[in-house]
């Protein structure tokens, strides 16, 4: 069946009209035909999965072919808006979801700025993009309209170029009345660390979306419009303003995020000796680039839509106007972790640089540098030499180099082409299988964050478990690092719904902290709430399904409370893995990379850690229990019959 | 006795990074104390579960409290990379903090 007859079959069960007060439209795009249809998502299926990344699953389980490629034209790229996205404080943001070509699994990734706040602004919850375009269009939104339009002068641009010509073509400004998703060439070149840029540095970053939309030939969307208030069923300002009380009141809102932004995350990690270094051959690094470092680099922060919070942190290099890369925005604990000690760096301007340079060149940095990362090991270790490298040697630290290689990758060009190839190095051939042992990856995704998960077992078990491969936020329980927390075990047990053990790093009880993180922030993407800003990630006292469910009937009408929320966020994750089992992701998948059972920690107070291999099965054991989940990670019978009924059949 | 403690930029004072203590503090529930007494700022952030304790660089992540000090220890105060349990923490300070400088 093709993507036509797929999509049309769907349209005849979809309503015309708005289900709820504040639900937008889903548009199916048909770059081939340059044809939009237009219909609504409906109301058994929001009352199952929300909105959002919850019903991008819906449209995605139904559109999907698993027999094709994930570049096919045929296989849909979805953006959305969540429920509460451009309504309440906080929530800017949105999921872009299709089939990634680099992990081979879901490809699930989540940006801010101010796109996906712009397309609910225009009325639009859903943009379903699907055909090849027969020359490279970019899309333009307005009025809740689509126009394709000639991509062909934009073709070659990066991020801040294309930014400024597109802008000046248009006519507008950005954050002010235009918003954009576009790809770079890196995007163009279908490199499998790309991403599509949402903003200066905000981007879908996460198994390369970026490819995925070059696949299509779709340069760049943008959105144009005033920005409104919106008509709910209830007020809702109100509680919005008890909503941005609450973030702004939290400690490490106040201290942390709104003064250093994530950076501040570097120095508990290293001294905790959980800081993947050297591609994790390593544990701990350098006070040199602790957040207090980056202070006379900061020039001022910066936000996404309506966010009060303000967590981007800017950064100033040098006054020089002709180095493109000598001021920029960012940079994230991720990009710190992943240009600093995981590649052997140690002072803080050649760590900043790499993130004004995958700003523009609109790469992903967490993938970017663990694929340079991983690299570097293998040329340490002799599995490559000069011969595959083109000559480069590519040594810790060096960071001419790391630049360089940046932007090889992006261009395709030389080692670049190797890198470009991210974790299918070795299927492609770049690589011996030898080099798999030391790929941080899971299910064909790079690791997301720059935590060394071998002391944190709950960390350990949500990465090994994350739907879209090694990702931090789809699950990360937070809080186990924080002594205050775990040393009351009566507070910790409320916020998990049951006794959590104190120690990071047992098993036990694990399970349970990662089940409820990962049902809590399904729904948070779900609702559009930035993750920095959901109860449970940074705090205990961040607004969570309390706030959801209140803020849900205000706008929407629908009285959701926060036990049938949950149930929501446990069914997005088991559509998830529905996809992912017909994508060929098995119980065997769901695992850590081989370097954390085998190798222990060398530093710290928790010297001679790592994964325990029958701890670890067992956990995991014990996670499928209380998820509902089979022996081989999907829904069990009854509650896989249920979901499959709300879904309805699939293409395949 | 003389225990000294490595102060996050949150709770510096003067540009001082750094705060040496020479009264006798048996342990870390003992230093949270004192420092709640002659600190600005500490008790706030405290009571907002925000900070960790590192011992000689190895960070407690449980029974913080109970966990000993010696001469010339140094105690670094650590932002944790959680926190934030609001003003009023709707929970009570765990047993295992208890304790008072003497």
């Amino acid at each position: 069946m093709s993507i036509d007859d797929r999509v049309a079959r769907l349209l005849t069960e979809l309503p015309q009209s708005a289900q709820f007060p504040t639900q937008g439209a889903t548009l199916f795009v048909d770059l081939a035909r340059q044809r939009v249809q237009q219909a609504y998502t409906p109301k058994r299926i929001v009352e199952s999965l929300l909105a959002g990344r919850g019903t991008n699953m819906f449209y995605l389980y139904r559109l999907l072919d698993a027999s094709l490629e994930p570049t096919n034209s045929e296989v849909p790229l979805i953006f959305e808006s969540g429920v509460l996205t451009g309504i309440v404080p906080s929530a800017a943001r949105g999921n872009a979801t299709s089939w990634s070509p680099e992990s081979g699994v879901l490809m699930d990734c989540n940006a801010g700025d101010y796109f996906p706040s712009f397309l609910k602004m225009n009325g639009i919850d859903h943009l379903v993009i699907c055909g090849r375009a027969t020359a490279w269009t970019w899309l333009w939104i307005g009025d809740g309209r689509v126009e394709f339009r000639d991509a062909t002068p934009y073709l070659g641009l990066d991020n801040i170029d294309l930014r400024d010509r597109m802008a000046a073509d248009v006519g507008g400004t950005w954050t002010r009345d235009l918003a954009t998703a576009s790809i770079t060439r890196a995007g163009e070149n279908l490199v499998m660390s790309s991403a599509i840029m949402a903003g200066p540095k905000a981007c879908y970053a996460r198994g390369a979306p970026g490819a995925k939309r070059g696949s299509l030939r779709v340069k760049a969307i943008v959105v144009q419009g005033q920005t409104h208030d919106f008509d709910t069923a209830r007020p809702y300002k109100p509680y919005n303003k008890t909503i941005a009380k609450k973030l702004l009141d939290t400690s490490v809102v106040k201290h942390a995020l709104r003064t250093m932004g994530t950076p501040f995350l570097y120095r508990p990690s290293r001294v905790l000796g959980a800081m993947g270094t050297k591609n994790n051959q390593e544990t701990t690094w350098t006070d040199r680039l602790d957040a207090e470092h980056i202070t006379p680099y900061r020039p001022g922060v910066a936000g996404c839509f309506r966010c009060p919070v303000n967590c981007r942190p800017l950064n100033h290099l040098n006054d020089d106007l002709a180095d493109r890369y000598g001021r920029g925005d960012g940079q994230e604990y991720v990009t710190l972790g992943k240009f600093g000690p995981n590649v052997g760096i140690d002072q803080l301007e050649p760590v900043i640089r790499p993130n004004n340079i995958c700003n523009d060149l609109g790469l992903d940095t967490a993938s970017s540098g663990s694929t340079i990362a991983w690299a570097m090991e293998l040329y340490q270790r002799g599995i490559i030499t000069k011969k595959e490298t083109g000559g480069l040697e590519l040594v810790w630290g060096d960071a001419e180099l790391v630049e360089r290689l940046l932007f090889d990758l992006s261009r395709r060009e030389g080692f670049g082409n190797v890198l470009a190839d991210g974790t299918r190095a070795v299927e492609q051939g770049h690589y011996p299988a030898e080099a798999l042992r030391y790929r941080m990856a899971v299910n064909g995704l790079m690791q997301s964050d720059p935590h060394d998960a071998r002391i944190l077992k709950a960390f350990a078990l949500g990465l090994a478990v994350a739907t879209r491969g090694m990702d931090h936020l789809r699950n990360l329980v937070t809080l186990e690092i924080n002594a205050r927390i775990n040393d009351d075990p009566d507070f910790k047990a409320k916020l998990y719904g049951g006794p959590v053990t104190a120690e990071p790093n047992r098993y036990d009880t694990k399970e349970r902290a990662v089940r409820v993180c990962e049902n809590l922030y399904a729904v948070g993407d779900a609702v559009g709430m930035c993750r920095f800003t959901t109860k449970l990630f940074n705090s205990p006292s961040l607004p969570g399904l309390d706030e959801f469910s209140g803020q849900i009937a205000n706008v929407t009408g629908m009285e959701i409370n926060t036990a049938a929320l949950d149930r929501i966020g446990l069914n997005i994750m088991g559509v998830e893995r529905l996809i992912n089992h017909r994508l060929g992701v098995r119980r065997s998948d769901d695992t850590l990379p081989e370097r954390w059972f085998e190798e222990e920690v060398q530093v710290g107070a928790y010297k001679g850690e790592k994964i325990d291999c029958q701890e670890f099965d067992a956990m995991l054991s014990r996670f499928y229990a209380i998820s509902g989940l089979s022996d081989e990670g999907v829904p069990a019978d009854a509650w896989r019959q249920e979901l499959e009924t709300v879904l309805g059949a699939p293409a395949d | 006795m003389a225990v000294t403690v490595r102060l996050p930029v949150t709770l510096r004072q003067g540009g001082a990074d750094t705060l040496t203590v020479t009264e006798p503090v048996g342990t870390i529930a003992e230093l949270v104390d004192l420092l709640g007494r002659r600190l600005p700022g500490f008790r706030a952030q405290w009571d907002d579960s925000m900070l960790n304790f590192a011992v000689n660089d190895e960070l407690i992540l449980h029974r913080a409290g109970e966990r000993r000090l010696t001469d010339d220890d140094v105690v670094e105060i650590v932002p944790a990379i959680s926190g934030g349990a609001g003003r009023a923490p709707a929970y009570g300070v765990p047993e295992s903090w208890s304790g008072s400088a003497t």
